[in-house]
């Protein structure tokens, strides 16, 4: 069901184009990470000039290490903490949303009063409270972000199912005797997958963003690794005379985060008209 | 004044060039200067008024008044200006008297006497008395609140007026070099009747306004005891704690000079001919600091290797854009005593990795903590650990931030950094160096190095001290736990038409603040 | 309606008892001992007992809380440990700052987004509504740190040198005292918030044109002019307000990284100075500051759907 969906969604133009760019980017940062210093003859940490001289094709930065090579190394952390934030926010909130909506009462209720205090809190405020309470960590970076998702998912996830479980074949196997957990990954689950698919392209558009503006503060990925969002912040100060440390992060992280939205909007279109159809 | 008039003439003033980009469009707002007129550096002798605005890095809300408790840059700097100590320390590092003539040691020194400059007033116009000494010690060493400068006065019995200009300082033990420790600016002579809400002292600027964290302002002290000192009529400090708006305001002419120019960025301001750069050599060090009683630097052979490992020279040119000479593990190079027949330290693989299969440790694996305690301190350590792996050591970086690293563990990190101003060599240990010390963050309390110390502060003949702290060097030369790789250059810059700013070897930026020296030429002054 | 609207604002006042709570607790854990962060090199044992009486941190939690709690119903912020002096005046000229930025961008965003939102719609499926639609999808995708530093690059380091990059405020004198660098912040903003408001404006035009009313209204032969004024607007005024309300309440959070990247002196830049130097009360007050917006502003956003939709009216209701 939900293949129908993603391949009606890339029947689109716009998905097309989503694809591309965020192919490009992502091939960028895995192929970087992997044979970046085969290009450049630089390791992410090897001193190639003086810093802030227009040593290499890029430059150098503040202590003198190649941009280049550190623009191709510094995508890969930001990827992968942006989709495992993703996947735990996406997760947990499917879950609790689901759950809610699934059992109504007392449970509902808890689940929903509890997200709305998360969400009254603006996600980025949140992380900061997190990382200044335990550090600038990467698994609690994914964590917090992940958690913050969670309440905005859940909400999607118990709407959807609340929509789902006067339906026929959800009584049915109620009737049957069908256990909770398998009539929610069963019956209720395939049935949701076209929200929770929007979800998923929107919540790693932001994970993407979250991480490397954390990053950017410097609060989220540490010295001396290589990454986007550090780059932008150790190099802008030099913006002047060596530019590229800061343009070429940006860029990437621009083109990224439009891919990845392009995608969840023909996502979202698609399965709006689908809905209009079964209507 | 329009802002696409006040546009107009800065475009005039060919102001959108190279480095203006830095500052992009600065809109001056109502402090203005002869903007018309050409600036050049100014010649002749100095010339009186004026008003000159100075950016400092740090600061906070945090900020004092308080003559003996100086703990940032704008502290300090408005320290010196108000308060003047007995004796100070020169542009060239050498002892100068200030509100003292002289100081004086007895043959054993064990009693120091300084006599009160004749005619010297506090700002209030009231001469400065012997009681008012005393006072200012006994504030200073008040055992319920002691002070910054007490830790070095632990020596000092008691403080007692002699005659109308004299005061003796006692001493529980024989100090050759006490002199040198009335040379710190944290020892401001203050009214016996001091009150921090009314900040008086001799220094050549009195208070105008104070903002926590924000700006203080000072006037003309009429009373001053240099002829024709100081030039300026008004002297404004503005807090900066962002490097690029410290230069942006430097840029924009929204301030005349600014303190600590990030190193990287001084061709960029040196292209700029509106900008002149003060750079100065200094004994200041910014060392990493091994805890010689905590594994695994406990083996003295892990931290010859990790004095080994590091590429000094790579260090200078990566983390100072070169400014910076080479150090050699020790510290206070302008003190006559310095040792520096002892061989200069370069890089030796070789020799790391036979001294750590000795210590049985051929995979050191480490932690840095590391925090931007001094501007380059955070690139130290980057550099530091990619230097570290060329002979398989594992150095993982520990970055919290400024508060977390002065925080509870303050001087108990295993392996962590430290800034320190230019010292001579004794009074440096006694801060440093010593089971006794207040900052001993390598925990460093060898016996044999505490014994020849304690000979050498009572030993009065020159020669024979010297032999003494030579002795005494080795020893950190050769088991110490500081990795001290350079002597940085304090960089800071200033418009053309400020005068009187000279490099200064204390480490104290602009000139060690002393503020009483400048003027301004043509084209400065609002 | 007046019930429910009650109702929302009871759930609005426990929500953010919760959030307090959790500040409160959420801030103990935080590393470092203020005391000692205050003191830094200054600490002596006898100084930081000194200091910890001062700053009530030998009383029990819970009345630590009551007291806190209090102090904020009261308009009394607390004691910042950083600078000595009471949180109020430190946030006093910080949330001008911030609010200066907030109602500027709000101000211009706003009918930007609900004019070419309209305008789009009316030209649904046409190439300048793709190029609208396209263009606020990328926009909308970019984190705000990213279009800031892309203005930076455009307009004040490397191809035009025209507008202020850091914001300078000599102590005293007001943000808003040299525009020029107000510029840069607030077109972020804008950029940041504007294409929300216009897909939100498209998106309900597009149904409300399509809605019985209007139709009828066309069929009568009313000008498409009248129509759009009389019958259309006026229908979509509610989930629009809401649209705008929510914008705002994004607004008081994005703040933190434009404030940081352009050193604005206003609450988000505050914030994360706090977070740094372990100055807990500043970091409560702010967090609940930023969370007191949020949830009053969404509350207004609830309460205008409820008054403006009799069909939520009554589908809530029951």
């Amino acid at each position: 069901m939900s293949g129908g969906l993603l391949r009606r969604a890339l029947g689109l133009r716009q998905a097309k184009i989503g694809l591309t760019l965020t192919g490009i980017v992502v091939l960028l940062a895995v192929a970087g990470a992997l044979f970046g210093n085969m290009i450049t003859g630089y390791q992410p940490d090897d001193f190639s000039g003086k810093p802030f001289h227009a040593n290499g094709m890029a430059g150098t930065d503040g202590v003198g290490r190649d941009v280049l090579t550190r623009f191709l190394d510094g995508g890969l952390d930001l990827l992968g903490y942006g989709l495992a934030a993703t996947a735990i926010g996406v997760l947990l909130g499917a879950a609790l949303g689901m759950l809610a909506g699934y059992t109504g009462g007392w449970l509902d209720g808890l689940i929903m009063r509890g997200s709305d205090v998360l969400l009254s809190i603006p996600q980025l405020v949140f992380a900061l409270l997190a990382i200044a309470m335990i550090g600038p960590k990467g698994w609690l970076l994914i964590l917090v972000i992940g958690i913050t998702h969670a309440p905005r998912v859940a909400r999607v996830a118990r709407q959807t199912t609340v929509g789902v479980i006067g339906q026929d074949y959800i009584k049915a196997a109620q009737l049957y005797g069908m256990p909770r957990r398998r009539i929610l990954l069963r019956e209720v689950l395939p049935n949701i997958t076209g929200p929770l698919m929007v979800e998923l392209g929107l919540r790693l558009t932001y994970s993407i963003g979250y991480v490397a503006s954390l990053s950017f503060l410097g609060l989220g990925i540490q010295p001396p690794a290589a990454d986007w969002g550090l780059m932008i912040n150790e190099n802008r100060i030099a913006l002047v005379v060596q530019p590229w440390g800061v343009v070429l992060p940006v860029l990437a992280i621009a083109v990224l985060t439009v891919g990845t939205n392009l995608i969840t909007d023909s996502l979202a279109a698609a399965a709006a008209r689908r809905t209009t159809e079964e209507s | 004044m329009n802002p696409s008039s006040k546009y107009h003439r800065i475009g005039r003033r060919g102001f959108l060039g190279l480095a203006a980009g830095l500052a992009a469009v600065p809109v001056l707002s109502g402090c203005g200067r002869a903007a018309d007129a050409e600036a050049s550096a100014p010649a002749g002798p100095p010339k009186r008024g004026g008003m000159l605005r100075v950016g400092v890095t740090g600061g906070g809300s945090s900020d004092t008044l308080d003559p003996h408790i100086p703990a940032t840059n704008p502290d300090i700097a408005r320290t010196i200006n108000l308060y003047e100590a007995l004796l100070y320390r020169d542009n060239q590092f050498r002892l100068r008297p200030l509100v003292a003539e002289s100081v004086v040691s007895s043959p054993d020194a064990t009693v120091w006497t300084a006599t009160i400059r004749k005619g010297i007033k506090f700002h209030d116009g009231r001469p400065v008395m012997p009681r008012d000494v005393v006072a200012s010690f006994r504030r200073i060493t008040d055992p319920d609140d002691p002070k910054t400068g007490a830790a070095s006065l632990s020596m000092l019995e008691s403080v007692v007026p002699t005659g109308d200009r004299t005061v003796e300082f006692r001493l529980s033990q024989a100090t050759a070099g006490f002199d040198d420790y009335l040379g710190q600016y944290s020892l401001g002579i203050v009214p016996a009747d001091f009150d921090v809400k009314k900040p008086i002292g001799t220094g050549p600027f009195r208070m105008g306004t104070f903002d926590a964290g924000l700006q203080s302002t000072f006037l003309r002290n009429e009373h001053y005891w240099v002829p024709d000192q100081p030039y300026l009529d008004k002297l404004v400090l503005t807090n900066f704690t962002e490097d690029d708006a410290r230069i942006n305001a430097l840029l924009s002419s929204q301030v005349d000079v600014i303190d600590q120019v990030p190193v990287a960025l001084i061709d960029v301001l040196r292209s700029d001919e509106r900008i002149r750069i003060l750079n100065s050599r200094t004994g200041t060090w910014q060392p990493f600091t091994m805890r010689v009683d905590r594994p695994p630097f406990d083996d003295v052979r892990v931290r010859q290797a990790l004095r080994l490992v590091i590429d000094r020279e790579q260090m200078i040119n990566q983390v100072l854009s070169g400014q910076g000479r080479v150090a050699n593990d020790l510290y206070a190079p302008y003190d006559p005593a310095y040792d520096s027949t002892l061989p200069q330290r370069r890089r030796d693989l070789r020799k790391v990795r036979g001294l750590l299969a000795a210590a049985g440790k051929p995979n050191l694996e480490v932690e840095l903590t590391t925090a931007p305690i001094q501007a380059g301190a955070v690139e130290a350590a980057q550099v530091f650990q990619r230097q570290a792996k060329d002979a398989g050591i594992t150095i993982r970086l520990h970055k919290v931030d400024t508060t977390t690293f002065f925080g509870e563990n303050y001087k108990n990190w295993d392996f962590a950094q430290s800034f320190w101003y230019t010292r001579n060599y004794l009074p440096q240990v006694n801060n440093g160096a010593l089971p006794s010390s207040p900052i001993n963050e390598t925990h460093f309390g060898d016996p044999e190095f505490t014994a020849i110390i304690a000979k050498a502060q009572g030993t009065v003949d020159t020669a024979e001290r010297t032999k003494l702290l030579h002795q005494a060097q080795r020893i950190e030369y050769e088991r110490g736990g500081d990795i001290i790789w350079a002597f940085p250059n304090q960089v800071d810059a200033y418009q053309v038409y400020v005068a009187g700013l000279v490099p200064d070897r204390t480490g104290i930026p602009l000139s060690g603040y002393q503020f009483r020296n400048a003027w301004l030429g043509q084209g400065g002054g609002a | 309606m007046i019930r429910m609207i009650l109702r929302r604002l009871l759930i609005s006042v426990l929500v953010l008892l919760v959030v307090s709570i959790l500040v409160f607790v959420a801030t103990l854990l935080l590393p470092g001992d203020p005391a000692r962060a205050i003191l830094g090199t200054q600490a002596t044992p006898e100084r930081i007992a000194a200091l910890q009486e001062h700053m009530h941190l030998n009383v029990p939690v819970w009345q630590r809380y009551f007291d806190w709690l209090s102090g904020v119903l009261t308009g009394d912020l607390g004691f910042s440990t950083s600078t000595q002096g009471s949180v109020n005046t430190l946030l006093a000229d910080r949330i001008g700052a911030s609010l200066v930025l907030l109602i500027a961008s709000a101000v211009i965003s706003t009918p930007i987004g609900l004019v070419v939102g309209t305008w789009s719609a009316i030209r649904a499926g046409r190439t300048s509504d793709h190029v609208v639609s396209g263009f606020s999808l990328v926009i909308a995708a970019l984190p705000e740190f990213v279009i800031g530093v892309a203005l930076v690059v455009l307009f004040s380091t490397s191809v035009f040198k025209l507008l202020p990059s850091v914001t300078l405020s000599p102590p005293g004198t007001p943000v808003w005292e040299r525009p020029t660098q107000l510029v840069l912040p607030v077109l972020t903003l804008v950029l940041v918030v504007t294409p929300y408001i216009v897909r939100m404006m498209r998106a309900t035009m597009i149904e409300v044109l399509a809605s019985g009313s209007v139709e009828m209204a066309r069929l009568k032969g009313i000008p498409e002019r009248i129509v759009l004024f009389r019958h259309a607007l006026p229908q979509a005024s509610g989930p629009v307000a809401q649209v705008i309300a929510l914008q705002l309440a994004w607004l008081a959070g994005g703040v933190v990284v434009v404030e940081f990247l352009f050193r604005y002196p206003g609450i988000g830049a505050a914030l994360i100075d706090a977070v740094n130097n372990r100055d807990v009360q500043v970091v409560q007050a702010i967090t609940l500051l930023i969370a007191g917006v949020y949830v009053v502003v969404n509350l207004l956003a609830d309460v205008v759907g409820i008054v403006t939709n009799p069909r939520l009216r009554t589908e809530v209701a029951k």
